[in-house]
């Protein structure tokens, strides 16, 4: 299987650890992963605020570097959403462009969606030991429906103990841009979040979605737990997390 | 311009309302009419007096059986003693001819006022699937007489409880021609959640429902 | 004052918080249980949702079979094309009657209308029943802040002080007493009210019927008693037949409060006969446009299918957070949020569609199946087409999509800003996180923002694949 992997501006930027660790999933389930080099964002941002034109400019572009790929893969429920339900609605009059979207959208997969149904992957090489809680984020969740796949490939981990938290499918309060145009109200829908993952008692929150955890890591550390661990489900099934500190 | 002609016109422009598609969509709305199909019911099989009686008990009201008409003002008036209410109440003109007096009971058959405790009534029908009453208004069979007093006791014929409300309505429109005035479905004493979303038993209607089921075999 | 701001002063509301925690996990959790009942609810949500199409995409048709029924039933039909028209027709109905006490039931038409101000302006006494509408009443004229639960952010000890201090009683601590007192002060005058007010559920075009879905009764007295029944309700809610009619019973006592069904459901078609001694003499419809006309047809036609049971804002985080009043107008939550900038204007509601996660978890729960993240988005787009929203932000959108579409000049930028950013991490203790972000104080208010790796993939990649 030839996968294109979409790595996502946000892993791009800051925590690239991710981009390989899907990398490396990939490829040990077989497949020939390429990279094009020129990806940058897949529209999203520029979507949600009402900015068509810049979403169309951007999904075009992005077509055109997967469009040769049989699989397009991304380590977040939230890009890997937009190009699958919200590409088609960019192609605008033009048919052939519209065609042309709707193939990539119906190739296009969130990573552990991607490894549960499409690869059938079985040899999850991580060895995390340690008790976790799963954040469905939700484009993963509500687009994409995103929900057993993580925790079918977390349960080929021996060593992980995982507890669900009440409200898991409850919204972070990321929200993209919302994060910064209404701070104070996106952080106190996270310290709710919060809450639920420290009522838990879990070594580590892991999630799909960097956005999400970016959120939830910043929202923990200033409320003083410098313990729990944040972590993105490809770093813990890649192996590149070993377990409680 | 009227207002009436003022919206229905704005209405009409963003529809593309044209002559021809006027007639075409005034025959579909008629064969809508006609058909009046049904949506998508849950399944109420087996027993339905049985389900009534279930469904009612969830929603606070108490329910009992007997097994003819006759029997009711007995059951009635030991349900009225068991909770120390009044033996005076009114009721429905139809119902006027059980023998009320014979249970200690002092019951007038006319409308009931503001300051009337116990309220008696039959109903049109019944529906399983929620445990509701239905009473059609009329002359005879007026609203207030279920809404009015402090207590309300309903007398439902087993015959007359069906699945569900899509059944009620076929029934009224077979037996009544048109609906009544008022149709009242009724699912247990009033309530209200408005304060702290708790559950009071109470608010403006009545506090208590007491229905008692003629001819079924609880 | 903005969405923004009021939301600020609801966040340090410490009462509001409590209440709002408390409210929260019983209306979903009461729907959750509820919706199992119904052995397939999505097809039946999908059932609501077409009917509800049906009646909006001939709204004319069958809003003309409702006039045609309900007048041949006795009754009057009239058209209100904003709130000011529904003041005066129910001005107009009361002074033709010699109504001098109005009792009302629950009706956001009034509110949009401010009909209870206009009433005691002309001299009429209007009467909320609904509880919690009474509770706002006498509290003077707080608006709701939710549109089934409108004391949904007030708690029992609030409640009691305000008895305490109108009906000159004892204060009583227990919800079960304060409801009772409530019925023994609104019961006179359910008794001797001249007109009753209500809105309406749906209108049966088949029949020229209101129909009704109410709890505690009051709606039943305010539509049985008195000799004049004024309906008020928007032209969107008229639906075909009786049949559609308890389809939407299934899907919306559910969505809204987790009952199976209201405790009571009235369908009223008419005036009373000369021979019945309870009902109406004279019976009223005041259909309304108030926006709504504009809506048929268009970009936001599918919000008009809204049957009104608050499970979206049930189920918003922005609402669960907030509460109603941060909307600042009618309809809070998510309905709210589409409904204000449609009805009062775009450039009034700046913030709402923007005040989204657009998680979708209200459009999941939505009985008709209305594409709420949709139509927020929708009106986002609305808002830059008209340049509403602050240049910073367009001119930051527009540079970074410019910028993501040079991948040359991306890189390098990235590459910058990374490195920036993993600098502006160490503060000589930890250099994990930043406290302070100079350019997203919105964010470092109230979080940390993690220190990125200091490194892009794109350019770790490259190296890779150039030892490789």
């Amino acid at each position: 299987m030839r996968v294109g992997l979409f790595v996502t501006c946000l892993v791009d930027m800051m925590r690239p650890r991710i981009g390989f660790a899907a990398l490396k999933l990939l490829e040990a389930a077989g497949c020939e992963v390429v990279v094009p080099t020129g990806q940058t964002c897949c529209g999203q941002p520029a979507y949600n605020s009402g900015d068509r034109e810049s979403a169309r400019a951007l999904a075009i572009k992005l077509l055109e570097e997967f469009e040769s790929c049989e699989y397009v893969v991304a380590p977040s429920g939230s890009c890997a959403g937009m190009i699958r339900t919200h590409y088609a609605d960019l192609a605008g009059e033009s048919e052939a462009l519209a065609r042309r979207m709707a193939a990539l959208s119906s190739r296009t997969y969130e990573l552990t969606d991607f490894l549960v149904n499409v690869a059938k992957f079985d040899k999850v090489p991580g060895d995390y030991q340690g008790s976790i809680t799963y954040h469905d984020s939700c484009s993963g969740l509500r687009e994409l429906g995103v929900k057993t796949q993580p925790r079918a490939l977390l349960a080929q981990m021996p060593g992980v103990a995982l507890h669900e938290m009440e409200g898991a499918e409850e919204c972070c309060g990321f929200g993209g841009a919302f994060s910064v145009k209404f701070g104070e109200l996106s952080a106190a829908i996270a310290e709710k979040k919060c809450d639920c993952i420290r009522a838990t008692g879990s070594d580590a929150i892991v999630g799909g979605d960097l956005g999400c955890l970016l959120n939830i890591e910043g929202k923990l550390r200033r409320m003083g737990d410098d313990e729990t661990q944040v972590l993105h489900v490809a770093e813990v099934l890649a192996g590149d997390a070993k377990g409680a500190r | 311009m009227s207002s009436r002609e003022d919206i229905l016109g704005r209405v009409r422009a963003h529809l593309g309302r044209t002559e021809s598609n006027a007639t075409s969509g005034r025959a579909a709305l008629d064969a809508y009419l006609k058909a009046r199909p049904q949506g998508p019911r849950p399944r109420i099989g087996g027993d339905l007096v049985a389900r009534f009686r279930a469904k009612s008990e969830l929603l606070s009201s108490t329910v009992e059986d007997v097994a003819t008409a006759n029997e009711v003002p007995q059951a009635v008036a030991r349900y009225l003693t068991a909770h120390r209410l009044s033996s005076q109440a009114v009721c429905w003109p139809g119902l006027a001819a059980l023998p009320w007096g014979q249970a200690g009971m002092e019951v007038a058959a006319r409308p009931a006022t503001g300051s009337d405790l116990i309220g008696i009534t039959g109903c049109f029908c019944a529906l399983a699937e929620t445990g509701t009453l239905m009473l059609c208004s009329s002359p005879d069979t007026p609203a207030a007489m279920s809404l009015l007093p402090e207590t309300h006791i309903a007398i439902v014929p087993a015959r007359r409880i069906l699945a569900g409300m899509e059944d009620a309505w076929n029934l009224a429109r077979a037996e009544l021609g048109e609906v009544p005035r008022a149709v009242n479905f009724i699912s247990g004493p009033s309530r209200t959640g408005d304060i702290e979303q708790t559950i009071v038993l109470g608010a403006h209607g009545p506090y208590r429902v007491h229905i008692v089921i003629v001819g079924g075999e609880g | 004052m903005h969405f923004k701001a009021r939301a600020g002063q609801k966040l340090a509301d410490v009462l509001l918080q409590e209440n709002l925690g408390k409210a929260k996990s019983k209306f979903v959790g009461m729907r959750a249980k509820a919706i199992v009942e119904v052995d397939d609810f999505e097809a039946t949500r999908e059932a609501g949702k077409v009917l509800r199409n049906r009646a909006l995409d001939d709204l004319d048709l069958w809003l003309e079979q409702f006039e045609q029924q309900a007048t041949r039933r006795g009754a009057n039909v009239l058209w209100a094309r904003d709130g000011t028209e529904i003041c005066r027709l129910v001005i107009d109905i009361a002074r033709r009657h010699g109504v001098k006490k109005v009792t009302k039931s629950k009706s956001m038409l009034s509110e949009e209308a401010g009909l209870n101000l206009a009433l005691e302006a002309a001299g009429i006494q209007p009467v909320e029943t609904d509880l919690g509408e009474y509770i706002l009443q006498i509290n003077d004229n707080e608006p709701p802040s939710h549109i089934i639960a409108p004391v949904f952010h007030k708690s029992k000890e609030e409640v009691s002080a305000l008895f305490a201090r109108t009906h000159q009683r004892p204060a009583l601590t227990d919800i079960q007493a304060l409801t009772r007192e409530a019925r023994e002060v609104l019961r006179p005058h359910f008794l001797s009210a001249d007109m009753g007010i209500s809105g309406g559920n749906f209108l049966v075009a088949e029949t020229g019927s209101v129909a009704l879905v109410t709890n505690e009764g009051n709606g039943r007295m305010v539509t049985t008693l008195p000799k004049v029944h004024v309906v008020i309700t928007g032209v969107e809610k008229v639906i075909p037949t009786l049949e559609d009619l308890a389809t939407l019973m299934r899907l919306l006592p559910r969505s809204a409060t987790g009952q199976s069904i209201s405790n009571y459901f009235s369908l009223l078609t008419g005036v009373k006969k000369p021979e019945e001694s309870d009902g109406p003499e004279h019976l009223y419809f005041i259909l309304v446009d108030n926006g709504r006309a504009d809506m048929v047809g268009g970009e936001f036609a599918e919000m008009l299918r809204c049957i009104r049971c608050g499970a979206c804002m049930n189920h918003c985080p922005v609402y669960q957070t907030v509460g109603g009043h941060a909307y600042g107008w009618v309809y809070p939550g998510p309905m709210g949020s589409i409904l204000t900038p449609l009805f009062t204007g775009l450039e009034n509601a700046i913030d709402l569609p923007q005040a989204a996660t657009l998680c979708n978890q209200c459009g999941v729960v939505c009985p008709v199946k209305i594409p709420l993240p949709d139509l927020l988005r929708r009106l986002r787009e609305k808002q830059m087409e008209r340049r509403l929203r602050p240049l910073k932000e367009i001119l930051a959108l527009k540079i970074w999509a410019w910028v993501a579409r040079h991948p040359g000049l991306y890189a390098l930028g990235t590459r910058i800003a990374v490195r920036y950013l993993k600098w502006l991490a160490h503060d000589g203790v930890r250099n994990d996180r930043i406290r302070i972000l100079g350019m997203a104080t919105e964010w470092t208010r109230g979080r940390d923002f993690p220190a990125p790796e200091g490194r892009t993939f794109r350019e770790l990649y490259a190296a890779r694949k150039g030892q490789a």
